[in-house]
C-alpha cells in the first residue's frame, strides 16, 4: 500500500478486524435465522457477544479515535453535523463525526441486548445454551419476540449507517470504505498515526477461528447417512401401548401433539376415527386415555407442545394435527411434492425425531425440508 | 397337514388335558371357538374368495377388499389404503409373526371386517380367512 502524504492511520487494525468481522457476524446470524441453522446462528451470537464485549472494552483502552472519548453521544452536535451538512458546509472530523457515533453506540447497544434475548429465547424454548432451563416458555416468547423485533431494528440502524457511510464519502470526497479497510484517512491536520495494534487483531481473528473450529467439531466426522446432530434430541415419554395401538396404522403421533380436549374428543368419536371403527375397549382404551391425558400438549413436553398449547383456540378440539393453526403456520411453503408427503401422513419423510415426538427444528432433513418450511421465527 | 396338526393337538389333548389347549396355537384355539359359535368346515378356497370380495362402502363409494390393503400375492408387502403406511406381509411362511398372538388377530378381523365389509364377520367368514391365511 503506497502512502500518500497527509494520509494518517486513523483506525487500528483491532477496530477494523472487529467492524467487518461484526458485519460478517451479523449477516451471518440474518441469514440462518430460520430455526433449521440453530446452531450456526447460535454460533454467530456468540461471535458478536465476544465482539461487542471486546468493542467495549477497546472504547475505554484503545487507540485515540477508537476511544468512546472521541466519539461521545451528543444530540446537539448530532444535529448541528447533520444541519451543516445538508448545507454542504459539514466540518472534517477525522474519527467518527457525531452523527456516526449515533449509530455505533446505538448497534453495540442493540447488538449486546440481541444477544442477550437470544441466550434467554435458547434456554427457556429449547434448553439449551448458557441459560438452559432457566426461563420457562412464557419468558421464551417474551425474548423471543424481542430478538425478532430488534434485529429488524438493527437492520435499520445499519441501513442508516450505511447511507450516512455513502453520504460522507461524496460530501467529504473520501473513501470510508477503503479507510475502514486500510486504517488510513486523509487528513488536511497534523494527525499522528495511531498504533496499528496488529497483534490483538491477530489474536481476535485466530480466536474466533479456534472458537468456530471447536464449535462445530461435531461437522467433522458426519456422514449422509450419520448425519450430525448439534442438539441432542429430548426423549419425551413414550408408552409402549400406545406405540403398538396407534403405529398399526400410521406414525403413533406423540399425544404433546394435540390438547388434552382433542384426545378426550379422539376417543369418544372412536368408532368413527377418520373413517375406521377402532373398537378399543377396557383396559386398552383406558390406559390410552390415561397416557394421551398425561402427555397431551399442556404438559409442556416440547416446545411444540407449548406452541400447541397456546396456539389452538380453547373452543376447538381439533382432531387433525395438520389442522391446527401452528402448523398450518409452519408448513405454509410446502411444494406440491411435500404436499405428497403430508398426505401421505410421512412426516418422518423430513422429520428425523418424528416417532420421537419431539419435532425439533434440527432434525428436520435438509435436502427434503427445504422448501416446507416457513422462514424465519 | 391339517389332519396332522389335528393328531398332536388329540394327543396333547390326551396327555395334558385342558392346559394342552396352549400348546394348539392360536389360530386352531380361534378356529374351535368359531366352530362353537356354529361355523362349520373352513376351507382355504372360501377364504380366496372372502379376500378378493369386493364391497362398496356407502358413505365413501370406495370400493374396498382385503387385497386392497394386503395384496393379492401374501407373501408381499402391503400399503394401508389411507395412510400409506407399508403393511408386513401377512403370510406367516414369509413373516413368522402373523397369527401367533391370539389378541392382535381378534382385534384385526374385528376392525378390519368393519373397514372392508361394513359389519363384523361372521364366525364361518372369520373362519376361512384364517385357513387361508395360514396356507400361505
Amino acid at each position: 500500500m503506497v502512502i500518500v502524504p497527509r494520509h494518517a492511520r486513523v483506525w487500528d487494525a483491532p477496530t477494523r478486524t472487529f467492524h467487518w468481522a461484526l458485519a460478517a457476524a451479523f449477516a451471518g446470524d440474518w441469514f440462518t435465522r430460520d430455526a433449521r441453522y440453530l446452531d450456526i446462528h447460535e454460533f454467530f451470537g456468540y461471535a458478536i457477544g465476544a465482539l461487542v464485549a471486546f468493542r467495549y472494552a477497546w472504547g475505554l483502552v484503545g487507540t485515540r479515535w477508537a476511544r468512546f472519548a472521541s466519539f461521545p453521544l451528543s444530540a446537539r452536535s448530532a444535529w448541528r453535523y447533520l444541519v451543516s451538512l445538508a448545507r454542504g458546509r459539514q466540518p472534517h472530523h477525522v474519527g467518527h463525526n457525531p452523527a456516526g457515533s449515533w449509530a455505533i453506540h446505538a448497534l453495540l447497544a442493540m447488538a449486546l441486548l440481541e444477544v442477550a434475548t437470544g441466550v434467554v429465547t435458547l434456554g427457556a424454548e429449547k434448553g439449551e445454551g448458557l441459560l438452559a432451563g432457566r426461563f420457562g416458555y412464557p419468558v421464551g416468547d417474551v425474548a423471543h419476540a424481542i430478538h425478532q423485533w430488534l434485529a429488524y431494528g438493527m437492520l435499520g440502524v445499519v441501513a442508516l449507517h450505511i447511507v450516512g457511510v455513502l453520504v460522507g464519502c461524496f460530501a467529504d470526497r473520501q473513501n470510508l470504505i477503503a479507510s475502514m479497510l486500510t486504517g488510513y484517512k486523509p487528513t488536511d491536520d497534523a494527525i499522528a498515526d495511531v498504533d496499528a495494534k496488529r497483534g490483538i487483531a491477530v489474536a481476535m481473528t485466530l480466536a474466533l477461528a479456534v472458537g468456530a473450529l471447536a464449535y462445530f467439531r461435531g461437522y467433522l466426522p458426519a456422514t449422509g447417512t450419520q448425519p450430525y446432530r448439534p442438539y441432542a434430541s429430548r426423549a419425551l415419554p413414550m408408552d409402549a401401548v400406545w406405540k403398538t395401538e396407534c403405529s398399526g396404522c400410521h406414525l403413533a403421533y406423540h399425544p404433546s401433539l394435540l390438547p388434552a380436549r382433542s384426545w378426550s374428543r379422539m376417543f369418544a368419536e372412536q368408532e368413527a376415527h377418520f373413517g375406521e371403527d377402532l373398537g378399543l375397549g377396557g383396559e386398552t382404551l383406558r390406559h390410552l386415555e390415561a397416557f394421551s391425558a398425561s402427555n397431551a400438549a399442556e404438559a409442556l413436553e416440547s416446545p411444540v407442545a407449548w406452541k400447541m398449547a397456546t396456539t389452538i383456540p380453547a373452543a376447538s378440539a381439533p382432531l387433525r394435527i395438520t389442522a391446527t393453526p401452528y402448523w398450518v403456520q409452519r408448513h405454509e411453503r410446502l411444494d406440491a411434492a411435500t404436499w405428497e408427503r403430508v398426505h401421505r401422513l410421512e412426516c418422518e419423510g423430513c422429520h428425523r425425531d418424528a416417532d420421537g415426538g419431539e419435532f425439533a427444528p434440527g432434525a428436520i432433513d435438509m435436502e427434503l425440508g427445504k422448501s416446507a418450511v416457513r422462514k424465519g421465527k | 397337514m391339517a389332519t396332522g396338526r389335528g393328531i398332536v393337538v388329540a394327543v396333547a389333548f390326551a396327555l395334558l388335558g385342558v392346559g394342552g389347549r396352549a400348546c394348539a396355537g392360536p389360530v386352531d384355539d380361534l378356529l374351535q371357538q368359531f366352530q362353537a359359535q356354529g361355523a362349520s368346515h373352513f376351507t382355504v378356497a372360501a377364504g380366496e374368495a372372502l379376500w378378493e370380495r369386493s364391497v362398496t362402502d356407502p358413505k365413501t363409494g370406495e370400493v374396498r377388499r382385503c387385497a386392497l390393503c394386503h395384496t393379492t400375492d401374501l407373501r408381499k408387502v402391503g400399503k394401508h389404503a389411507t395412510t400409506g403406511k407399508a403393511i408386513e406381509p401377512m403370510a406367516p411362511s414369509v413373516n413368522p409373526k402373523r397369527l401367533a398372538d391370539k389378541e392382535k388377530i381378534e382385534k384385526w378381523l374385528e376392525r378390519n371386517c368393519k373397514w372392508t365389509l361394513g359389519r363384523v364377520c361372521t364366525p364361518q367368514e372369520k373362519g376361512d380367512a384364517l385357513t387361508m391365511i395360514g396356507s400361505r
